[in-house]
């Protein structure tokens, strides 16, 4: 069984066992993240090493607040690059994030019922 | 209480916003700086605020900036919530203006203990200002009648002098005194004559315009300042006020107590280029006159009612009247 990369149970400590707050957050999570997502794709094809660390900003913060550390973790090594301005590196680090969210949008679906019921 | 939630992020914005009302603040929640800085600069904003630091067209630091720029406002506790952790970014954070300092993820539980600390910073400045305006109080009001002290009125007096010369219009001083009020104390006790002064004062406040000054002179002797009112209506207003004094005996605790006041009027087209202390000798001088035709009655100054007025000094006046 492949690791969660959400931890529900810290999920529900920050929204203070309200399941309801944790769906909505889930909501906006699922509506949000693609767009973050190709944002941060077209900043790394385009070598704009500041765009790149704001979307990785934006979206290790929304990752964070879904208790998913190994996510948050791949967006700010991508913050960190861009603010660094290391563009060499984006391509590797953009991959990494890409299959760890791929990951995490499979493991979303498969407890959709979960956490919406 | 309110609290100002600040962050571009929307599921940290809803995050925050939930746990707050939770925890029973009332929240205003924006999605920029610009935004925040706005809303609580506002003179009735919230006074307490969570500012993300990565924000658009204002950051959290440069929201905490404006807000401190302004001092004359009440005081704002500000946490800046931020996935900054290096020490630089801590000192930055507080060196712009904020009060305290959480990283993300945030714990809802540590979250809402630090709020109560600005919460107790908050009430504590309350009751400092509190304590100031009593002070401030005090030192510009009288302590027994509670309406402007001497120190005050002569300021205000110079004040709406110099405004009546600037702007060519007709102001006017009342100096009243209660006849015989050395009677009232002896008859009736010194707590009589503190509550007839009270009164007077009471009636003296009812008597006039929201605009106008009333102050306490001396003794028993009160200012009245009415601002910007034409000649005829400050003899008007005068002779209303000596009749309201008079309408009724007042009730003290030694009994009723009649009263009566003498007033002498000055009107600000007989001013001159006079000191304010000059222009209050002329409406001694008028308010000796009403004391001389009887009491209980109102003179106005000219400078032809009393020629020898500017011979006899102030204390040698109030002496003669008594």
């Amino acid at each position: 069984m492949p690791r969660s990369l959400i931890d529900f149970a810290e999920l529900l400590t920050r929204v203070e066992n309200d399941r309801e707050l944790m769906r909505d957050l889930l909501s906006i999570f699922k509506e949000e993240f693609p767009r973050r997502h190709r944002a941060l794709r077209e900043a790394v094809k385009s070598l704009d090493t500041k765009q790149v660390a704001s979307e990785a900003h934006a979206l290790k913060g929304m990752l964070s607040n879904l208790a998913a550390r190994e996510a948050a973790g791949a967006a700010a090594r991508l913050e960190q690059l861009g603010r660094d301005g290391k563009s060499a590196e984006f391509r590797e680090s953009l991959a990494t994030f890409d299959n760890i969210a791929e990951e995490l949008l499979l493991q979303l679906d498969a407890r959709k019922a979960e956490v919406s019921g | 209480m309110r609290i100002l939630v600040a962050d571009d992020e929307i599921m940290s914005r809803r995050l925050l916003q939930k746990t707050m009302e939770r925890a029973g603040y009332e929240v205003t929640a924006v999605g920029n700086g610009r935004l925040a800085a706005d809303e609580l600069c506002k003179s009735e904003g919230p006074k307490l605020a969570l500012l993300d630091w990565v924000m658009p067209e204002l950051d959290g630091p440069g929201v905490c900036r404006e807000v401190r720029k302004r001092k004359e406002q009440s005081y704002v506790y500000m946490i800046l919530l931020t996935s900054k952790e290096k020490r630089e970014n801590v000192v930055a954070g507080l060196e712009s203006g904020a009060d305290d300092y959480l990283t993300k993820p945030f714990d809802p539980e540590e979250l809402k203990a630090r709020l109560r600390t600005g919460m107790r910073i908050l009430d504590l400045e309350d009751r400092l200002v509190e304590a100031r305006e009593g002070m401030r109080f005090q030192a510009t009001h009288d302590a027994l009648t509670s309406i402007w002290n001497r120190g005050v009125i002569m300021e205000l007096l110079g004040r709406e002098l110099a405004r009546s010369r600037r702007e060519g219009k007709c102001t006017a001083i009342l100096l009243g005194d209660l006849d015989h009020f050395k009677r009232v104390n002896d008859t009736y006790g010194h707590l009589a004559g503190d509550e007839v002064l009270k009164e007077t004062a009471r009636r003296l406040l009812s008597s006039v315009r929201s605009y106008d000054f009333v102050g306490r002179y001396g003794g028993e002797e009160f200012l009245v300042v009415l601002n910007n009112c034409d000649p005829a209506y400050g003899l008007t207003r005068a002779e209303d006020i000596r009749k309201i004094i008079d309408l009724q005996p007042v009730q003290t605790s030694g009994g009723l107590v009649p009263i009566t006041m003498s007033l002498g009027l000055l009107l600000s087209q007989e001013w001159g280029y006079r000191s304010a202390e000059e222009l209050l000798q002329e409406a001694d001088a008028a308010l000796y006159a009403a004391k001389g035709a009887g009491r209980n009655c109102v003179k106005v100054a000219t400078p032809k009612i009393q020629p020898d007025a500017g011979e006899i000094s102030v204390p040698e006046l109030a002496r003669r009247r008594r």
